[in-house]
């Protein structure tokens, strides 16, 4: 594999919508998912001052068709963005779903066979078709929510066996993690407590984000003294993998993101393009590590894809998002490519160097437990945050020193680790 | 003369029969001599094609114990949810996760099994109506 790019690609537009409900949220109250699709490509094409036609291809990720009832996106989106008469083609690689779409289309615009890319993902994981509305939705019960995405995991034996993402994903994960590293069970709590606190401080401070409300706010709320004693109760945040309580996880959202990349030459001047430097992908059925919980190979290796065709090492990365549907996955993903010292991530988090004013940002829109989580459109998400905080677009949650380098890293189910460096111009 | 009709049976299919007369099939490769399981039809480490099956005993160590999530994910482990779920490596080497039975699903219990370390276990097979399933308890 030579595993470089022969031309150099940029991302001269991102758009993304309010993750949230679209029956309940506000801001997509009332949208069908053609228009929060193509909502959220509109501020793409708009952000890097081109129109659908100006696009060669479109490709549209869409995971859980079971919600949207919407395959054959390229299509079906074709006359709500402008994309007629262009190759399209609708993929997933559920919730790496967009970012694969980002190398896919570099691959496109490197070996010269396309000069402009629109990626689109959309997704609704709270929400689905009512009977057979064109535009009706009702709300999508937590199980089917799982049994349609557990159907991107191992159909032969995993899932009919009594495979668990809760189990699988967090509680085996952060036992593992305890042990190597001789961290008690009580310091897990108080480190998980702590990085719960930075993702809903971030999302508090991202009017895009799904939940914008801080623990302390919600244990204010609820009538708790203070946010730890919210974090230790039963009724509101229970084990649901011990040691790992509900408020570590995932949010569900419905949302849609989209980005345009295109030649570095041809990119606008009035655009502000980030340059894709690399990328990495990587995938492994279950079970996703050996004897060790803490070691995940194709993580591993997509990040040295991705690292070598950038041709950047750890100490570059000044912003990192990891897949954080699982805390605990995300600290052992920034521990491996050596963003945090292993072993030490919960300190990181105690003492705040995590957040946005942190020395070791991370995950500044909320990650998938704030800002939330809309399979397919979630990867999209945060490289629309890496792109507002290296443009100094964040607003109140900007990195006082904008990055110069970001890393983006996505587990699409199961399991497709994906890595994205963006660098600046 | 009428044409014998040969069917062949899915890997899947007879892995799920094995289990079900309490066996535990994996797939050998005949070039490299590792063991895949589950069974495929291919060598996950070298990816030949040439593989014979291969049982196994059963007999493994509970490297760690969780639960999950109730209601379950899916409807066959409704009733029994929440159960525990390990991960456990088989003596053959093999890595596998399974439902554990004989722990109780809470905080307690599972922080006592954290406690005492690695424990051997056994494999044994849950009745479903509709089908087996592969499941560990601690040997004794």
């Amino acid at each position: 594999m030579r595993n470089k790019l022969k031309e150099r690609v940029v991302v001269s537009g991102v758009g993304c919508t309010r993750f949230g409900d679209l029956l309940e949220t506000p801001e997509l109250r009332g949208q069908s998912l053609q228009e929060l699709a193509a909502g959220a490509a509109r501020e793409a094409l708009e952000d890097a001052r081109i129109a659908g036609p100006d696009v060669d291809a479109v490709l549209v990720g869409n995971a859980m068709v079971h919600s949207s009832q919407l395959p054959a996106t390229y299509s079906q989106l074709a006359k709500w963005t402008g994309t007629q008469l262009k190759a399209g083609v609708h993929f997933e690689a559920q919730c790496s779903t967009t970012n694969v779409g980002a190398s896919l289309a570099a691959m496109g615009i490197a070996s010269g066979v396309y000069d402009t890319v629109l990626v689109i993902g959309v997704e609704t994981t709270r929400t689905k078709v009512k009977g057979h509305s064109p535009w009706e939705r009702e709300p999508l019960s937590h199980q089917e929510t799982w049994l349609w995405t557990d159907m991107a995991v191992n159909q032969a034996y995993g899932v009919p066996q009594g495979y668990d993402i809760f189990s699988t994903y967090n509680g085996l994960l952060a036992l593992g993690y305890c042990r190597k590293y001789g961290i008690s069970l009580e310091d897990y709590e108080k480190g998980m407590f702590e990085i719960c606190r930075t993702r809903r401080l971030h999302g508090s401070l991202d009017p895009k984000a799904n939940v914008q409300e801080t623990l302390e706010e919600k244990a204010k709320r609820l009538g708790f003294a203070n946010a730890f004693d919210l974090w230790r109760s039963e009724k509101e945040n229970p084990f649901v993998a011990w040691p790992t309580r509900l408020m570590s996880l995932v949010t569900t959202a419905d949302g849609a993101s989209a980005m345009v990349l295109t030649r570095k030459d041809l990119a606008g001047p009035n655009t502000r393009p980030v340059e894709l430097k690399g990328f990495g992908i990587c995938a492994r059925d279950l079970p996703w590590y050996d004897a060790d919980p803490t070691v995940w190979e194709f993580d591993r290796r997509a990040w040295e894809e991705a690292r070598a065709m950038a041709g950047i090492d750890a100490s570059d990365i000044d912003y990192l998002h990891t897949h954080d549907c699982s805390h605990v996955s995300g600290i052992v993903t920034a521990e491996m490519m050596g963003f945090i010292e292993p072993g030490k991530a919960l300190h990181y988090a105690r003492d705040g160097r995590l957040r946005f004013d942190g020395d070791r940002p991370m995950s500044t829109h909320g990650g998938r437990h704030a800002f939330g989580h809309a399979w397919a459109a979630s990867a999209g998400s945060d490289v629309y945050e890496a792109v507002l905080q290296m443009r100094g677009d964040a607003g109140r949650r900007q990195i006082p020193k904008r990055p110069e380098i970001s890393v983006i890293h996505t587990h699409g189910y199961a399991m497709i680790g994906t890595v994205l460096v963006l660098g600046g111009i | 003369m009428a044409r014998e009709e040969k069917i062949r049976k899915s890997d899947i299919q007879a892995y799920y029969e094995g289990l079900e007369r309490g066996e535990l099939w994996a797939r050998r490769c005949l070039k490299c001599r590792k063991l895949t399981f589950p069974p495929t039809g291919c060598c996950e480490y070298c990816g030949a094609f040439q593989v014979e099956w291969a049982m196994l005993s059963g007999k493994g160590t509970l490297l760690f114990a969780t639960h999950n999530i109730a209601p379950a994910c899916h409807p066959r482990f409704e009733s029994i949810a929440p159960y525990v779920y390990g991960h456990v490596r088989l003596e053959e080497g093999v890595v596998v996760q399974a439902i554990v039975t004989g722990i109780a699903p809470t905080p307690d219990a599972l922080r006592k099994v954290f406690e005492r370390g690695e424990l051997p276990v056994v494999a044994s097979v849950m009745k479903r109506d509709d089908l087996p399933v592969l499941t560990f308890a601690e040997a004794r």
